[in-house]
């Protein structure tokens, strides 16, 4: 199982509308591929917000007048900020039947006049309990940082180093939302407080933007990037239900099942992508992954390990914080940057041949999570 | 509350019957007594969490259950706090008066779990304040919190009912002559230790407090309309008024989740005084032919962000309350400045005044002229 191509659009406040931007994510993803859109034999599409954000639900059947007389199965799939790596998940599955499909992830967070994304995003969350106490997201991340630094006795500098690598990384990905925005340690620290102790500058954008990929039971061009796993599992959302406030048990299952699918140890991966919707959410991601023991990605960060030619190479495009978080497409954007890394076509953010590579996509306050390995 | 499988140990926040692991029955549990395990402060607002910053408490119990409680009061990490259902005020408040204001802080009061005794004139009007409140409080609780809270609630024509009061809030009609005649009754019925406080707009503690046995004790607790959403309460000190109870007020405020300002006794202490030469002027802008009334309302909501143009507002507050705001200023400060434009004069004068009587600036269908 193979991915044979991949097409995204620039990430960022854009004027391109849900409909426009699925459009263009699957138009380069079909130039990118040897195949032809009459190929493709099914459609799985990710969004999370189209009703609440955009009025737009039935989604599938957008995407099915952008291609018209096609008539193929065209299913949306919705986890929240899981919803592209879980889309892709059930693509998968599907491809005993259907040689050929196609994953679309996308989403339109700015502009909207429905209703606030604040309210929108905390729908992601267990809406008649915790956020009737006003737990909005952020909240919810803020609280697993505070639980976090009294656990390890770390400070927000770890937090702020985290958020200064996203975006320096970001600087080399033209297609970042933030890839002109140039940002000092200073910006990050004294930034506005949104729930302590996370500021601004710890917190992913509401960006819009599209991704698409198509897989193939089939190996088409020497440019396809090997499938090794897709996994996905599944946590209670609310962290009152949990027993450990710093780590995703959902990530450890799911991290543990693809290592197992794809034959290999956290040690064979050369890349990874990590799921930072706010800082914090890296440092835990590091530690379910088995990169390091519970408490020491921050030495590990402190080291320079996660930069670009570090022994870990962690969210070259810029991760979520800098190359942006388009919710549905978040998962898949992950996805195309490792393909683009392992095809070795990342041009200045190139990390040194890697042969394998991770992404890791969270729903929620790590609700649902996604893994998935690749490989060249 | 929880709902736990002792068998397999499992809960959920959720309520459920049974266990879907082995079928068994579930157990609830319902502490009161948590401990601060986590916090954070929230600064962007969102759909019923408006007002911000707020503090989510992240809450443990004995057994381990965890639990997220929305405050607006910072609590330490390790501090143990009750969270009983019905937390009943320590204090108990009188209002005065119930009209517009007085309804509303009578219904405010009760949401948070103050007991009130609301005082009025007769047994109809007592009647129809009752139905009020229940009407207003409906519209922010579930039907079961509206029946607890209407507990906290007494309605009175009997003075004698405010004896067992610790704070007064008188909100008559802002008439100095019918004001003072409320303290003097209050002074006689009220406990040595009862704050006597008004809601009154613009006029002088000192000369409520001199009719009183205890001006030390007299204070203003300036309130605005509407007043769940309203977030201000002037908090003003006369020349008399103790320390003590300066603080005892500030503390109420902020148990109200309200934000206190501190203002010495002066004619329209700072909100009115900064508000009503600004709805005045408006008027003299309109007589002198300057703009027209719908250009005023646009300069002053889209040229200086107020969400209300000044006649709209002044409508809103009603147009005799303007009129005796202005003549209060005027007398007290003998500067010509604050001079009610002959417009409002003439306005009142023949019966428009707002909102209220269905007919000022503009007419408000449904109600009578």
């Amino acid at each position: 199982m193979n991915i044979t191509g991949v097409g995204r659009t620039k990430f960022g406040i854009l004027s391109k509308s849900l409909v426009e931007l699925t459009y263009e994510a699957m138009f380069n993803a079909i130039e990118d591929s040897p195949l032809d859109i009459n190929d493709i034999d099914a459609i799985y599409v990710s969004n999370f917000l189209g009703g609440p954000l955009n009025g737009q639900l039935h989604f599938n059947s957008i995407i099915a007048s952008l291609l018209p007389s096609i008539n193929i199965p065209i299913i949306r799939i919705e986890t929240a900020c899981a919803s592209s790596s879980v889309a892709f998940n059930q693509a998968l599955n599907s491809l005993k039947k259907m040689p050929n499909i196609m994953i679309i992830g996308v989403e339109k967070m700015t502009g909207t006049k429905l209703m606030s994304p604040t309210d929108a995003i905390a729908m992601a969350g267990d809406h008649e309990i915790d956020f009737e106490q006003g737990l909005i997201f952020p909240a919810a991340y803020a609280l697993i940082a505070q639980q976090y630094m009294q656990k390890y006795g770390v400070t927000h500098d770890i937090l702020e180093l985290v958020s200064y690598i996203n975006h320096i990384n970001a600087n080399r990905n033209p297609l970042a939302h933030f890839y002109h925005k140039e940002v000092t340690r200073e910006m990050i620290k004294n930034s506005q407080m949104v729930a302590s102790p996370l500021n601004l500058f710890d917190c992913s954008p509401l960006s819009d933007g599209a991704v698409a990929i198509i897989i193939s039971d089939k190996k088409h061009a020497d440019r396809d990037i090997r499938i090794l796993s897709s996994r996905i599992a599944t946590d209670t959302i609310s962290l009152t239900q949990r027993a450990d406030m710093t780590s995703f048990l959902a990530t450890k299952i799911a991290g543990a099942k693809a290592y197992k699918d794809a034959g290999i140890t956290q040690k064979k991966i050369d890349v990874v992508e990590v799921h930072d919707c706010f800082t914090i959410s890296e440092l835990l991601a590091l530690e379910d992954l088995g990169f390091c023991a519970p408490g020491e990605s921050s030495t590990m960060i402190e080291n320079g390990d996660i930069l670009l030619d570090g022994a870990l190479p962690v969210n070259p495009d810029g991760g979520l914080k800098a190359n942006g978080h388009p919710i549905g497409a978040t998962g898949l954007a992950q996805i195309f940057e490792i393909v683009t890394q392992l095809r070795l076509e990342a041009g200045s953010r190139q990390v040194a041949d890697p042969e394998i590579g991770l992404t890791q996509n969270i729903g929620g306050i790590g609700g649902t999570c996604g893994i998935t390995v690749l490989g060249r | 509350m929880k709902y736990c499988c002792i068998h397999c140990k499992k809960c959920w926040n959720h309520p459920v019957d049974k266990c879907i692991f082995c079928g068994k029955e579930i157990t609830q549990i319902q502490e009161t007594r948590y401990k601060v395990i986590g916090y954070t402060e929230v600064f962007i607002p969102s759909t019923g969490n408006e007002k911000v910053p707020y503090f989510v408490n992240f809450l443990e119990d004995q057994g381990g259950h965890k639990i997220f409680q929305k405050s607006f009061q910072k609590y330490d990490i390790g501090k143990i706090i009750d969270l009983k259902e019905d937390t009943v005020q320590n204090q108990q408040i009188g209002i005065v008066g119930s009209g517009l204001m007085g309804v509303q802080l009578a219904a405010y009061m009760i949401q948070y779990g103050f007991p009130t005794v609301l005082k009025t004139r007769s047994e109809d009007s007592n009647r129809i304040a009752c139905s009020k409140i229940q009407k207003i409080i409906s519209k922010r609780m579930s039907e079961e919190e509206v029946k607890k809270s209407l507990q906290h609630l007494t309605a009175s024509t009997d003075y004698t009912d405010l004896a067992g009061c610790d704070v007064i809030i008188e909100a008559i009609a802002e008439d100095i002559t019918l004001k003072k005649e409320v303290f003097k009754d209050l002074t006689k019925v009220c406990k040595p230790s009862a704050i006597l406080s008004t809601n009154s707009s613009s006029l002088s503690i000192d000369d409520l407090a001199g009719m009183t046995d205890r001006p030390d004790k007299c204070i203003g607790m300036h309130f605005f309309n509407p007043v769940h959403r309203m977030d201000l309460v002037e908090v003003v000190i006369g020349s008399a008024t103790a320390e003590q109870t300066k603080s005892a007020i500030i503390d109420l405020v902020v148990k109200l989740n309200k934000k206190p300002i501190v203002v010495k006794d002066s004619p329209g202490y700072v909100v009115n005084r900064l508000l009503l030469p600004q709805i005045n002027e408006a008027m003299y802008v309109l007589e002198e032919g300057i703009a027209t009334k719908e250009d005023i309302e646009s300069a002053v909501k889209l040229g200086l962000n107020h969400p209300m143009g000044p006649f709209e507002l002044a409508d809103f507050i009603g147009l005799d309350i303007c009129l005796s705001i202005l003549n209060v200023l005027s007398t007290k400060f003998d500067n010509p400045k604050y001079q009610p434009s002959q417009i409002l004069k003439t306005m009142v004068a023949e019966g428009k005044l707002g909102f209220k009587s269905g007919q000022g600036f503009y007419s408000y269908g449904g109600k009578k002229s």
